[in-house]
């Protein structure tokens, strides 16, 4: 397993570095944001450790530039600050999990390896609806390529809107997918999450048919592969 | 002494002019009356004037006998008509006046000439002299009087002729009344000129306090209407307050953000050289950096703190940022219940704004949702609602092991830690309830129907 860790304190490296090579890791070690840029971008990592303090590039940059260029290796960030305001925008940039400083070095390694462990499943069967695209392993949804941001609950919903897409379906089979114990069962519900659903895939993806429910159809001009 | 400076402009403008207008219309009605009075009385001396030449050119003597002329005016034949006339001649030995002859409507009467005006006519022979007198049954007359000599006859002799005058006082008063109403509402209507131009000409002055208290109250973030060019430079210089404002609390939070990152890594760096040394070295480093850290937390709180009561209200949607950090929190938490990860449900209606900073608002939503993140079984719901036109309620339940009653005021104070085995530190909701005071707003906690723990957030809500 090879790891990428980015931390501009020479002392934090040093045993960064020790404490993964002893966890049996090999480890590369970058001290600013351009060269951890380069070096993501060229030698294919298991995952990457990034702080978000850097010289030259700030961290959330770094990550930002990976996404836009489709590196997917997971990545740690490391926050000094913890603002929300921060953890929003590394997970926004892309980011896998985050550890606030000051840390344990075995907080760190027992991240690192749920990190691994998960991103290990690989080459899932996707379904697609035009330009929509869901891994059901990973649990992620793509619109033409850009990912899509969605809670649990929202991607349940198009999950199981995806499986019989073109088919309208009633508000109450939305609900009983929706939530697997009964409570908030009213169909206002299901409005508020085709709303926001809506919201994140464009508005034409989802169809309301009137006294009936919902049917989710590729755009006009897209063909489902 | 008023004090001006305090008084209302509009009052003090409308006042000024008020005493203004007031002074100049009583010395225009004053000024006005007494020229009526003085033109009406000079074309009533003229009358006189005209009578006293008549008598003076039209008497003659004969033997030494003074004979007054025939007038044919009636008026000088009719008893107490209101017209007289006189002729007097002044006997050697001085004294006072004989009466040589008087018109008919004299009747039974003189005309008495005043002491001081009969002295005038001596010292001003030949002049026609005008006074006023009293004549019979005490009526107010005007007269007007020549003193001449008369050829072949011995003394000087005074002709005077007299008219009541009270028409002409009528007439004066009757003129004073009419001009007194007239300048009464002619200074009315130039009051309520100027109430109105004051008023139109202040509207921007309102308008501008308008947009300053919606500032105030985080509707707007600067001024943005035109102004006229008196108050532009105003609203300028407010928006460069506003601005400068703003500039000040961003440098502080960047300045107290760089301190906290810059002690952060250090003291990541001496936890871990401490926890690889044998013996109790690492024990005691440990909690010390825990502290220290808890210090900086602490430390960074209250200058957010601080520089928030400085900040202009500022607008922040809530459904956006509760999205946000649900997408996140999901992330963050994916590993938990057996890796089956947490599930947030929320609902926020999409006009809802939290009156405040949108990074305040996501440190305390994001706080107690990690908090219910932490400790639930994999069951979150957040619910954002407006409670009243002012306030708005986050309500966060989790379902997981809640907390006894007597434990939830504990909850919130500082460094308190409930569960020293969970990862993170237990200050969660106690930033979250300094920074909520910080807004005027409240935290409590209670019990979740979900099962778990219930805390419900009041803050300040921005309408419209």
């Amino acid at each position: 397993m090879r790891i990428l860790l980015v931390e501009d304190d020479p002392d934090l490296s040093r045993q960064l570095k020790l404490a993964l090579g002893d966890a049996g890791y090999a480890v590369d070690h970058a001290a600013d944001g351009e060269e951890a840029q380069f070096l993501g971008e060229t030698e294919p990592y298991d995952a990457v450790v990034l702080d978000l303090g850097l010289p030259k590039v700030d961290g959330v940059s770094v990550l930002e530039r990976w996404r836009r260029g489709n590196v997917a290796t997971p990545v740690l960030i490391l926050t000094a600050r913890g603002s929300w305001n921060e953890k929003v925008a590394g997970f926004d940039a892309g980011a896998d999990d985050y550890l606030t400083k000051p840390f344990h070095t075995e907080e760190l390694l027992a991240r690192l390896r749920a990190l691994l462990r998960r991103s290990s499943g690989h080459a899932s069967p996707t379904l697609s609806c035009g330009g929509l695209r869901l891994d059901p392993r990973a649990a992620r949804a793509s619109v033409n390529g850009e990912p899509l941001r969605l809670t649990s609950l929202e991607y349940r919903l198009l999950h199981y809107m995806m499986m019989h897409q073109g088919r309208v379906i009633g508000r109450t089979e939305l609900v009983e997918h929706l939530y697997d114990q009964d409570f908030d069962r009213d169909s206002n519900t299901i409005e508020v999450f085709i709303g926001r659903l809506r919201k994140k895939l464009g508005s034409d993806r989802i169809e309301t048919v009137r006294g009936l429910g919902y049917r989710l159809t590729p755009l006009e001009g897209e063909t489902t592969e | 002494m008023w004090d001006l400076s305090k008084r209302s402009l509009v009052r003090r403008l409308v006042l000024l002019a008020g005493i203004w207008n007031l002074v100049v219309l009583l010395v225009a009605g004053v000024f006005l009356t007494a020229q009526f009075r003085d033109a009406a009385i000079r074309r009533f001396d003229q009358s006189l004037a005209v009578l006293t030449d008549d008598l003076y050119a039209g008497s003659t003597v004969e033997d030494g006998v003074l004979k007054a002329p025939v007038l044919t005016d009636i008026r000088a034949t009719r008893a107490y008509s209101g017209r007289y006339w006189t002729i007097f001649d002044q006997p050697a030995g001085g004294g006072g006046l004989n009466v040589i002859e008087r018109s008919r409507s004299l009747f039974d009467s003189d005309l008495m000439i005043p002491m001081e005006q009969s002295e005038r006519l001596m010292s001003e022979s030949g002049k026609t002299l005008y006074f006023d007198l009293k004549g019979p049954q005490n009526r107010p007359l005007r007269a007007a009087a020549l003193l001449a000599r008369l050829p072949g006859y011995p003394r000087p002799v005074v002709f005077i002729a007299a008219e009541d005058r009270s028409p002409i006082d009528a007439d004066a008063d009757r003129f004073g009344r009419i001009t007194t109403v007239a300048l009464v509402i002619l200074g009315a209507g130039l009051i309520a000129a100027v109430v109105v131009q004051v008023r139109v000409g202040l509207l921007p002055l309102f308008r501008l306090r308008r947009e300053v208290a919606s500032v105030r109250r985080g509707k707007a973030e600067k001024l943005e209407g035109a102004y006229p060019e008196e108050l532009e430079p105003l609203a300028v210089e407010l928006n460069a307050l506003l601005s400068h404002n703003q500039e000040v609390v961003e440098r502080q939070r960047t300045h107290v953000g760089n301190l906290a990152h810059a002690l952060k890594t250090p003291l990541s760096v001496m936890l871990t050289e401490a926890s690889q040394q044998p013996g109790g070295l690492a024990d005691v480093v440990e909690r010390q950096a825990q502290t220290m850290r808890e210090q900086v937390d602490h430390h960074l709180r209250r200058a957010r703190a601080a520089a928030r009561s400085q900040t202009s209200g500022e607008r922040t949607p809530v459904e956006p940022i509760l999205d946000e950090l649900a997408v996140t929190l999901e992330r963050i938490f994916q590993d938990k219940s057996e890796g089956r990860g947490i599930e947030i449900d929320w609902r926020c209606p999409e006009d809802l704004c939290f009156q405040g900073e949108r990074q305040d608002f996501m440190e305390l939503a994001g706080n107690v949702m990690e908090n219910a993140g932490k400790w639930c079984k994999g069951k979150v719901r957040a619910e954002a609602v407006a409670s009243s036109p002012e306030q708005m309620t986050l309500t966060v339940d989790d379902d997981g092991p809640g907390l006894p009653p007597d434990r939830w005021s504990d909850a919130l104070k500082r460094g308190q830690r409930m569960d020293e085995h969970t990862p993170g530190s237990g200050l969660g909701l106690s930033i979250v309830d300094e920074l909520a005071r910080a807004y005027g707003g409240s935290v409590t906690l209670g019990a979740s129907p979900l099962g778990g723990l219930r805390v419900t957030l009041v803050l300040p809500r921005s309408e419209g």
